[in-house]
């Protein structure tokens, strides 16, 4: 039997600026009929690439197909003709992007968007059918990614629908023109955990009952562990290891891919890193605080409700403590950490530091050397038009420092993130995500806090780049006797890095202890949905996720098939 | 120093940003050549004196003997009616426009930047009076605003240049309140407030930065429509005064001899045609090369 999709030697070359570079060196893949493969690698290790040459969307110029084939169902894809070419767009393979929202005009109904991919898919192949077969095919495709409620879903706009919803009518889509190949970028990655968890499970069963062969592209080995039957290994533009799941998954050869499963923090196992300390002096109490934010709308900018991003949360954090927040998107978690910085007045409740008051003092030089903040995405929180030694005088100089102190201080800040003194005179695109990151954390550290607030520091990195930028935080930890409010919805970091946790739901607190307790004996039904959710990469550490009910999780968490009211 | 050598993504070895704007504006030819028009026409401006084929035609020289003589080579624009070189007024009378862009954007700019960076960074009540204020400026005519401004103060050059300015900070005001806002939404705006920093640190130091190249492509492009309005205000007799070589006093007096000695009042226009031209390229190629949108 053939293979459905065959790459051989493709090497694809970019022109820019005058400079040539090659991207992909000869790659050479295939995904046979009903076959799930994956292809893993680290944001610019090429994989995008690859996806776009597939489907014929990479832009050329600049993008150049130096060598290499590319065959579909026995025909070859790079010399077809465009019309030929586009007639296989849907029919024959069928894309899933990445981001549910940006994939949709926000402005068009969902079903008028389905109905242009029908239509246009009929012109192609020289087809017509009546608006109400199209109507009936768009519904019955909808049931197919299990949104039975098909007739209100095409009625509605992109924003109505959550982001779970979003990725099924994606998939959904892409299913309408009974495709052989599907090919998904990253699903579910821009998705909440539990749903991501749902998401896959629908790709899974998808490929199952209509027989479809998947590639998944993703940069996540434990998505790939679930999803694939063979996987390849990308680095810089090179495969540099292929194989069954298993064989990757149990004995991996090329040190790029021992490197990778490595940096994946364990959930489960003896690889796990359990992080005790003794309760020592309290230092920060969240007492019993509540945060309501007000809706306005209509004329004259009224009051029209109030939503409660917070409710009575009770937080103790002690002197050294690498406490952990963990929870989805818009569980309140970020709130939480802007009260905590008194960035945003509390509704109810106190805040203290240190056995005092937030409210009275936040602002003040005081408090700004008692608690300092790394935020989620260094690419915003570092000004793009200064340079790393402007940005990190700036906590200095308004704590009065002195012209010669500072820049002693900012020779020191870089030793101490390993950065080189040279890069104090750079800007922040000359940096990469991890250095940018760096420069972060020295920045927040330049006046000598107590307490850091962690937002998500490492979400929008690389797993490679994470593993370092966790060692740097641990490190700096025992060097200056820090203490860390870490927010995540990362609970396999959190694992490794925390040692108590508190799961938030909605605004509340839901379950909170120590990391060993939480994660070996999870009460809360939430707490147990969250952790059977997690993508993991070996099968003892599936064997010891919580199991949880249909019933139990339907319970705490709202499924992404069911439009809301 | 492990952790650096473990980084994957390594620092970008590349061009700099810099080096990729220049490569862009460098393959833009439209842009290369309005950057030429712009160079050519400052130059002009500055050595006016040493450049022009008869200095002595900027002022009220008279030369009756060679009034209304077509282009020849000892006068490439020809004549006017009272004999002077109209290529020696015309190069003295870029000093005139480009003084006039220098006057008005050097006032109207810097007043419209601040207001759209207090506007934007406060929000609240001051965001609401300074934008108000903007849009209702915005709803006057301006060429009957700065008609009336110069009728009533009495037309010279330094009157139509207020007026001119009056008018034209809104419109940065509005330009530069977009991007605050915009980058409002990023966190280094929260960071600095969190690492203490007072207003006028965030307002100049971080986001005044982050506003340049927008300026920069705007001013380029209003160079242009400054020349073209200072021109329409000396046309209509409410600017420059003659004899000083204005190119829209210069269109005033030459339409009068239309179309018979058409190159009185048509070389004037073209050469007001060509700096608008380079300005406008130059503005383009700015702007597609510092990747901003207006």
């Amino acid at each position: 039997m053939s293979a459905l999709l065959d790459i051989r030697g493709l090497s694809i070359g970019f022109s820019a600026y005058g400079k040539h570079r090659r991207v992909l060196h000869d790659v050479t893949m295939h995904v046979d009929e009903g076959e799930r493969v994956s292809l893993i690698g680290q944001s610019g290790s090429g994989k995008t690439v690859t996806m776009r040459t597939i489907i014929g969307t990479l832009p050329m110029p600049p993008g150049r197909i130096e060598t290499g084939t590319i065959h579909y169902a026995g025909k070859s894809l790079l010399d077809l003709s465009p019309q030929a070419r586009n007639r296989l767009k849907g029919t024959g393979i069928s894309i899933v992007l990445q981001d549910p929202l940006l994939s949709f005009n926000p402005v068009l109904t969902i079903g008028r968007q389905m109905d242009d991919i029908i239509r246009y898919a009929d012109i192609r192949l020289g087809r017509a059918r009546s608006k109400a077969d199209r109507r009936a095919h768009m519904i019955e495709t909808l049931r197919k990614v299990q949104l039975n409620d098909g007739e209100r879903v095409l009625d509605s706009y992109p924003m109505m629908l959550s982001g779970g919803m979003r990725q099924r009518v994606l998939i959904g889509m892409a299913l309408l023109n009974k495709p052989r190949l599907l090919i998904a970028d990253e699903p579910g990655t821009a998705l909440d955990v539990t749903t991501q968890d749902e998401i896959l499970a629908l790709l899974n069963q998808l490929v199952r009952e209509e027989g479809l062969s998947l590639l998944l592209i993703t940069h996540n080995l434990g998505v790939v562990r679930e999803m694939a039957d063979r996987v390849y290994v990308m680095e810089r533009g090179h495969i540099v290891e292929a194989g069954s799941r298993d064989e990757i998954f149990h004995a991996p050869r090329h040190p790029y891919t021992r490197k990778l499963m490595a940096a994946v923090p364990p959930l489960y196992g003896d690889k796990v890193r359990t992080v005790t300390h003794a309760a020592t002096r309290r230092l920060l109490t969240v007492d019993d605080v509540s945060k309501s934010f007000r809706t306005r709308g209509g004329l004259f900018n009224r009051v029209t409700g109030e939503v409660q991003a917070v409710k009575k949360v009770t937080l103790n954090i002690d002197q050294g403590d690498i406490f952990g927040v963990a929870g989805e998107s818009g569980s309140g978690k970020t709130t939480l950490a802007k009260m905590v910085m008194g960035l945003t007045p509390t509704s109810a409740g106190e805040i203290r530091i240190d056995g005092r008051p937030v409210s009275a003092f936040a602002g003040t030089r005081e408090f700004r050397k008692l608690i300092q903040i790394v935020y989620q995405n260094p690419g915003s929180s570092l000004n793009p038009r200064r340079t790393v030694a402007d940005q990190l005088a700036v906590p200095l100089k308004f704590t009065g420092e002195g012209r010669q102190a500072i820049s002693r201080r900012i020779g020191e800040l870089l030793e101490l993130v390993d950065l080189p003194q040279a890069y104090a005179s750079m800007y922040p695109h000359e940096l990469s995500g991890g250095q940018k990151q760096r420069v972060a954390i020295a920045r927040a550290l330049s006046v000598n806090p107590r307490i850091l607030v962690l937002d998500e520091p490492t979400s929008a990195l690389d797993v490679l780049v994470q593993s370092t930028v966790i060692d740097l935080l641990n490190r700096l930890r025992d060097e200056f006797d820090l203490t860390y409010l870490f927010i995540s919805h990362d609970l396999s970091l959190m694992r490794n890095f925390c040692n108590r946790v508190a799961v938030m739901l909605r605004g509340e607190v839901v379950e909170t202890g120590l990391v060993g307790e939480i994660f070996d004996a999870p009460k809360h039904p939430y707490t147990r949905a969250l952790l059977s959710a997690i993508p993991v990469i070996s099968p003892e550490e599936e064997a010891r996720k919580p199991k949880v009910t249909k019933e139990e999780r339907a319970r705490v968490l709202a499924t992404s098939t069911e439009l809301e009211e | 120093m492990s952790a650096l050598i473990d980084d994957p993504d390594a620092p970008n070895r590349g061009l700099n940003a810099r080096q990729m704007a220049f490569y862009r504006f460098r393959r833009n030819p439209l842009a290369v050549i309005g950057a030429l028009i712009v160079l050519s026409v400052v130059l002009a401006a500055i050595f006016a004196p040493w450049l022009a084929p008869s200095p002595e035609s900027a002022g009220s020289f008279v030369d009756f003997r060679n009034r209304h003589a077509p282009p020849s080579w000892d006068h490439p624009m020809g004549t006017d009616n009272v004999g002077r070189d109209v290529f020696s007024r015309v190069i003295f009378g870029y000093r005139i426009s480009l003084g006039l862009v220098v006057g008005v954007l050097g006032v109207a700019v810097p007043f419209g930047v601040v207001l759209g960076l207090v506007a934007g960074y406060f929000g609240g009540w001051t965001e609401t009076i300074i934008m108000r204020f903007t849009d209702i400026m915005l709803a006057l005519p301006p060429l009957a605003m700065a008609l009336a401004i110069t009728a009533v103060l009495s037309p010279n050059l330094i009157n139509a240049m207020i007026a001119i300015t009056l008018l034209w900070w809104t419109w940065h005001t509005r330009l530069i309140y977009r991007i605050v806002k915009a980058q409002m939404n990023e966190d280094y705006v929260e960071a600095a407030r969190v690492a203490g920093a007072s207003h006028v640190h965030i307002l100049f130091r971080e986001l005044l930065p982050n506003c340049f190249s927008a300026v920069a492509v705007k001013i380029s492009l209003d160079a242009g429509f400054v020349i073209l309005f200072g021109a329409a205000l000396s046309f209509l007799g409410l600017g420059v005064q003659p004899p000083t070589p204005d190119l829209g006093t210069m269109v005033a007096t030459g339409a009068e001899y239309m179309p018979e000695m058409w190159w009185q009042a048509v070389m004037p226009g073209l050469a007001i045609l060509y700096a608008i031209l380079g300005f406008n390229l130059l503005g383009d190629g700015l702007r597609d090369m510092l990747d901003v949108e207006l």
